[in-house]
């Protein structure tokens, strides 16, 4: 899966968490195949509730591309990308890492 | 003394602080630091010589710990990006304004009870009298003026939603998420620390951060002459605006000339403080969008 973190590809140590974008910590997590980066435990629990609600909603068995912008603040906008196809959502995580707010946009 | 900002353990030095964040963020992943250093220095890993130096920095207060509250709470309401809350308030739809009374009616009512708790704590007769009056202006009205409770509720009806109605609806889980830091830190924590974290809160509607870097106003003063709100609505506006300046000026006033030998623990949990109240806001635009669901526009935008 390519990530794109608010302009910049992430999901490796070298370009930082796959959701958020930081470049601390050293966890990992194995999702469609890719073992991806994250800071923290927190943020791969987040990021696999996001894509288990994409993959609910659009009937898709995996995401080739993701395009995340925002942060903790103010919540996510995103583009999900399977071929030619787009899915663009709004996600704010809760408290407990589960999918608070979400909207397809 | 330097603290750690996520665990609040005491070291000697900054670069011990540096070397035990250094071991949570990194070592361990643990999310409460690595949130903590995301949310607050950087998002790019530094070497422990570079996050001691960046720590020091961001902690040290040449300008006395009043305008570093100030600076840190523009930063991050008011600074490149502000608050979507702030970004809805410049022209407030009918959805905002009842998504803020609905929040706001419980944070209210926390905050005269986490008040009381300074006075209860504090043996400075300056402090009790400052969060007296200020718990009266709140939610008793004071002066033969109605409170800032009131004028809510009334702000409130005045936009179509009944009184009932209002006072029933439970808070959203962000804003009993903040509710519940605010009751704890009153529990836990020195009465000052308390003081700042509340009373920084106020300097959301102080009108004089745009002399200090703040891009925006919390809403654009037009309002309170548009024909475009009615008079409750700007009745309620107005008596924000103009009673925060001094309020939250004069507690950190007060906070800065006994914060001697606390400044450090004033300093994490104000920030911790300002996490909370950010989820608040967001929970009032939350509740917006419920009413009206194409205020999603001011936070995809």
């Amino acid at each position: 899966m390519k990530i794109i973190v608010n302009g910049k590809e992430a999901g490796s140590k070298e370009t930082g968490c796959a959701l958020c974008g930081a470049t601390w910590g050293e966890y990992y997590e194995e999702i469609d195949g890719d073992r991806l980066f994250f800071c923290c435990d927190f943020c791969a629990l987040e990021f696999k509730n996001m894509v288990n609600e994409v993959k609910k909603r659009t009937g898709w068995s995996k995401i080739d591309e993701l395009i995340i912008n925002g942060n903790y603040y103010t919540g996510r906008t995103c583009i999900a990308k399977l071929g030619e196809k787009e899915y663009k959502f709004y996600v704010k995580f809760n408290e407990e890492g589960d999918v608070g707010i979400f909207k397809e946009v | 003394m330097p603290i750690c900002p996520s665990c609040e353990i005491k070291f000697n030095n900054w670069y011990d602080v540096a070397e035990h964040i250094d071991l949570m963020a990194n070592k361990r992943s643990d999310k409460s630091h690595v949130m903590w250093l995301n949310r607050n220095l950087s998002i790019k890993r530094l070497s422990k010589e570079e996050l001691a130096k960046k720590l020091e920095d961001y902690f040290s207060t040449p300008e006395g710990l009043g305008m570093w509250i100030r600076k840190r709470f523009i930063e991050k309401f008011y600074g490149e990006n502000p608050h979507p809350f702030i970004l809805a308030m410049q022209k407030p739809t009918r959805g905002v304004l009842l998504g803020y009374v609905i929040e706001h009616q419980h944070f209210l009512k926390n905050w005269v009870k986490v008040l009381s708790s300074i006075v209860f704590k504090t043996d400075k007769d300056e402090v009790v009298e400052y969060e007296l009056e200020n718990i009266a202006v709140e939610f008793i009205g004071y002066k033969g003026r109605p409170s800032h409770y009131e004028l809510l509720l009334r702000m409130g009806e005045s936009l179509g939603m009944s009184r009932e109605k209002i006072l029933n609806t439970q808070p959203l889980p962000d804003t009993q998420f903040a509710i519940n830091t605010w009751r704890r830190i009153a529990e836990e924590k020195h009465w000052l620390i308390t003081m700042a974290c509340m009373h920084s809160l106020e300097l959301v509607a102080d009108r004089s951060l745009r002399n200090y870097g703040a891009k925006l106003h919390y809403f654009d003063p037009q309002i309170l002459t548009s024909d475009e709100y009615s008079q409750a609505v700007k009745d309620f506006l107005r008596e924000g605006y103009e009673a925060d300046v001094s309020h939250a000026g004069e507690a950190l006033h007060l906070v800065e000339k006994y914060a001697k030998g606390i400044e450090e623990e004033i300093q994490i949990n104000v920030l911790k403080s300002f996490d909370a109240f950010s989820k608040y806001l967001f929970a009032r635009l939350e509740r917006g969008i419920e009413l009206e669901p194409q205020l999603m526009r001011v936070i995809t935008r």
